[in-house]
């Protein structure tokens, strides 16, 4: 915060003496349309937010014949989706997915597997659009927007009565069909939507029997309502609700099948009542109730006995209240106060855990002079169990033309110990090692050692420091360029310093060999790069762009200890002992250093005809650990860089009210079955939607 | 004429700088006589017997009625464990420890925290990484920078590091290797060592 600022202003002052002056009137209107809502928490115009934020619209995921918010943000610049046998999540600045909040609406999603929360359970065929804010945004949202924040604003329906269907279907028995309807008048709105998503699944080892992606079929639901009782005060409540069912097939050893079925479901509820006590004053009540519970039964199939039966069950309560304040004409304060109530009870879990949370937080947007635009703002979140957050964030942006406009942004980001960090009562059957919650570590340990099964302790639970939040420092610099309205061009540098990452290390080791497990407070990393991106009008019809990714994200503490000498490699030809240099370490898992993407699209409005043709690039990363020594670096720990090929064509009929479209993912049938498995190859879709709107 | 001329002198001055290099090393002092030896043993065969003997002192696999010595034995390789001579694992008095570093690395061994093998607790541990589930599944591979660093039970120092627990030492980065079915035979042990005879901790 200290480096940047400064910075910030002295660009900002020495520019501002030949900043030109507004005159195209036309062409702020225009940008001003292009609201977003989620880095600010109140509606910002896009060119003048002054935080890193993209804004994916509702018509560019139809066009490119999208249907799961997966799909969507992988093909984002900047983001990647990473696979794992718990989901699918996003990884932002080279963060973890459990560092990225995840709102409909602006409220949370719950239902995390190890920190990730599977994106394919988000349907985007009810949406207006998706925003996604880059950088830590804990100074609003509070835990777990360390990374940024992906935030779906569902579509509010037009005037009149509106309906629509929208169906694909494809490669591997994929299906998904939506169903909306709606009715609104100037007082009062309903929809309703419903989105049935199902896969016959895949195997990339077809030869095993064994799926890689079992089958499955979804059911979304979405209701809202809205009442607006006068000039002032209005009444909105959403209902949604999610239930998925996935049958599953395992090899246990010795030629033994297991399988079953795994249910999810996921139910959220938010009442919002709004009243505006004068033009200057806005108060929002928010009240929000989420559960997500998930249930497994899996038996073996040749004699029915139980393989594994787990349940979860995870509740999420809030209390809001925000005032919005103008206080003068340039200087809007926001503030807000609200209350946190959320359970888990599991199988793993020794009995239902709760949390109880309070937080208030303050934000000023301030326009000092025209063309400048300062965020300052800030968290305070009390917890039940680990330690209180401070979250400050400092903002700014500076228009230098009505073409350029350069921001800059400090702040601090955290994420709360989870449930399975503090509670977890977890031994595995089959290998043997157990992992207990820090809170549960005592006791657990306490208990092994009373059943004989501890050998030695190697830290003495009554000594384990008290689990804190990790947490994040932050700074964002970049700029908006749009000289030309053909061109749109940004660019954003990025670098967090995280501290207090929680990590398993063992406590104690048992008398058959495995380890006890506990969770710490222990590493230090920091993840910096510069990600930028281009969209370019050819002429009338096609559209260019691109974007750019590079990261670099390194362990603190294991470049310190390369330093002194103390990682070791093995040479793979001669299998000697080397000392390992610091040009070999190649960082975190998981991250790609180079990423980017190509995207054409052909719009052509006289026939309706749009062509989209996205080519995405991963570049390689380190996947697994082989010579031992618990990092990245030696080339067989690397997968190879790939590019997968979208496209989608479409045509519009009876006056733009029915499409019908082709889409293609992996055209090049990319597969990589030993490494990643969330590439099933390519995948040919057919797609037909109708709307209708009477006024 | 002029090139001719260059060239002896050129040659002739790298004669007398090869001479006086090859002469300044014959003025050094000779060292005291260091009884390091360094040797590579190479598929010491662990597969056709359960247990086998190795003595550091004569580079050699040791079997008969030598295994129940205190002495002639120092090493023993039972599928991924090593045991030293003592404790639990021997009638000798032989301890060890594991450090981290390079076999080059470690010139002088340790002189304090050496461990005799107990239940459940050997000296060595750790010295490899099974890799489970990941490729290449289910192998044994020897963890880089783990030295032993041995004390015999006549008081002698030895630095011991492990290469390979398959036969004939493959790479096992290879789709060979990773392929189960084309994998070399395992309980081969490949090892470097260095023994110092003289009774210093020295690996000079």
């Amino acid at each position: 915060m200290k480096n940047i600022l400064p910075l910030v202003l002295v660009l900002s002052t020495s520019t501002a003496a030949f900043a030109q002056r507004d005159t195209t009137r036309k062409d702020s209107t225009k940008q001003l349309k292009e609201v977003v809502v989620t880095g600010t928490r109140t509606a910002k115009s896009l060119q003048q937010v002054p935080i890193p934020i993209t804004r994916i619209t509702s018509e560019e995921i139809k066009n490119r014949g999208l249907v799961r918010l997966n799909e969507v943000l992988s093909e984002q610049t900047g983001i990647n989706i990473l696979d794992d046998p718990h989901g699918q999540g996003i990884q932002i600045q080279g963060f973890d997915p459990a560092y990225t909040l995840i709102l409909i609406d602006g409220l949370p999603l719950i239902g995390r597997s190890t920190g990730i929360l599977e994106l394919s359970r988000i349907t985007t065929n009810n949406i207006d659009r998706i925003e996604i804010v880059k950088g830590p945004t804990s100074s609003l949202y509070g835990s777990e927007a360390m990374a940024g924040v992906v935030n779906i604003i569902t579509a509010e329906p037009a005037k009149g009565f509106s309906g629509g269907v929208a169906g694909r279907y494809g490669t591997n028995k994929n299906a998904d069909v939506s169903l909306n309807s709606s009715y609104k008048t100037n007082k009062f709105y309903i929809s309703g939507f419903a989105n049935r998503n199902s896969s016959g699944g895949y195997s990339l080892q077809p030869a095993s029997g064994i799926p890689t992606v079992s089958p499955f079929h979804g059911y979304t639901l979405n209701g809202k309502t809205a009442y607006r009782f006068d000039d002032n005060t209005s009444l909105k409540l959403s209902v949604r609700y999610f239930t998925n069912d996935q049958d599953s097939r395992f090899s246990v050893d010795n030629n033994r099948f297991a399988s079953g079925k795994g249910t999810e479901k996921d139910f959220n509820l938010a009442p919002v009542l709004t009243h505006r006590f004068s033009k200057k004053d806005v108060s929002v009540l928010q009240l929000y109730r989420s559960i997500y519970k998930t249930n497994s039964d899996i038996r073996y199939e040749d004699n029915h006995d139980i393989y594994d039966q787990t349940y979860f069950t995870q509740t999420f309560n809030r209390a809001e209240v925000q005032n919005d304040y103008a206080l003068q004409d340039n200087l809007k304060l926001t503030a807000g106060v609200g209350g946190q109530y959320e359970t888990v009870e599991a199988t793993r879990y020794t009995k239902q855990q709760s949390f109880t949370s309070g937080y208030g937080y303050f934000q000023a947007d301030w326009i000092p002079v025209k063309k400048l635009d300062i965020i300052a703002g800030g968290r305070f979140d009390a917890h039940s169990v680990y330690k209180s957050q401070f979250s400050p964030k400092l903002a700014a942006s500076y228009a230098l033309s009505d073409k350029l406009t350069i921001l800059g942004s400090a702040g601090k980001g955290y994420k709360a110990p989870d449930f399975r960090q503090l509670y977890l009562n977890f031994t595995n059957a089959e290998v043997g090692y157990s992992v207990f919650g820090y809170e549960e570590a005592q006791a657990g340990i306490a208990r092994l050692q009373q059943e004989g099964q501890i050998e030695t302790v190697l830290i003495d639970p009554s000594t384990l420091k008290r689990l804190n939040a990790e947490s994040s420092t932050a700074f964002n610099f970049g700029f908006r360029y749009k000289p030309v309205t053909k061109l749109y061009w940004t660019a954003n540098l990025f670098r967090n310093n995280i501290s207090n990452l929680i990590e398993t290390a063992a406590i104690a080791l048992k008398t058959n060999g495995q380890s006890v497990f506990s969770y710490f407070n222990l590493n230090k990393v920091y993840t910096q790069g510069v990600e930028t991106d281009v969209t370019y009008q050819l002429f009338k019809p096609l559209q260019i762009g691109g974007g750019f990714q590079y990261l670099e994200a390194y362990d603190q503490d294991v470049l310190d200890q390369i330093k002194a000498g103390k990682v070791f490699t093995k040479d793979p030809e001669t299998n000697l002992t080397k000392a390992l240099k610091r040009s070999d370490y190649g960082g975190l898992l998981g991250r790609s250093k180079y990423t980017y993407n190509i995207r054409l699209n052909y719009n052509d409005e006289k026939t309706g005809i749009n062509t989209s043709l996205r080519a995405i690039y991963r570049g390689r990363y380190g996947y697994k650990d082989s010579d031992g020594n618990g990092i990245v670096n030696r080339a067989d720990e690397y997968t190879n860089g790939y590019m997968l090929v979208n496209a989608s064509v479409s045509k519009l009929f009876m006056n733009n009210a029915l499409r019908l479209q082709v889409t293609a993912q992996n055209l090049f049938n990319h597969k990589d079955p030993q490494v990643i498995l969330n590439l099933p190859g390519r995948l040919i879709y057919a797609g037909v939607a109708y709307n209708f709107n009477k006024q | 004429m002029n090139k001719f001329k260059t060239l002896s002198l050129a040659l002739s001055s790298a004669v007398i700088l090869l001479a006086s290099s090859c002469s300044k090393n014959n003025d050094d002092p000779t060292p005291a006589a260091s009884k390091l030896t360094t040797k590579t043993i190479s598929d010491l065969d662990g597969a056709s017997k359960a247990t086998v003997y190795f003595s550091l002192a004569t580079g050699a696999e040791v079997t008969g009625a030598d295994t129940a010595s205190a002495t002639k034995w120092d090493l023993k390789f039972k599928s991924t464990s090593i045991f030293t001579n003592g404790g639990t694992s021997g009638t000798g008095t032989t301890q060890a420890q594991v450090v981290s570093s390079t076999f080059e690395a470690l010139t002088t061994a340790p002189t304090a925290d050496y461990k005799t093998d107990a239940t459940g607790a050997p000296a060595i541990s750790g010295w490899y990484t099974y890799t489970a589930e990941t490729a290449p599944q289910h192998a044994i591979l020897a963890t880089p920078g783990k030295i032993f660093v041995i004390k015999t039970a006549d008081g002698k120092y030895a630095k011991v590091e492990m290469i390979s627990y398959y036969k004939g030492n493959p790479n096992t980065t290879t789709a060979a290797f990773a392929d189960l079915t084309t994998r070399p035979a395992s309980r081969y042990y490949t090892f470097r060592y260095a023994y110092q005879g003289d009774g210093t901790t020295s690996f000079k």
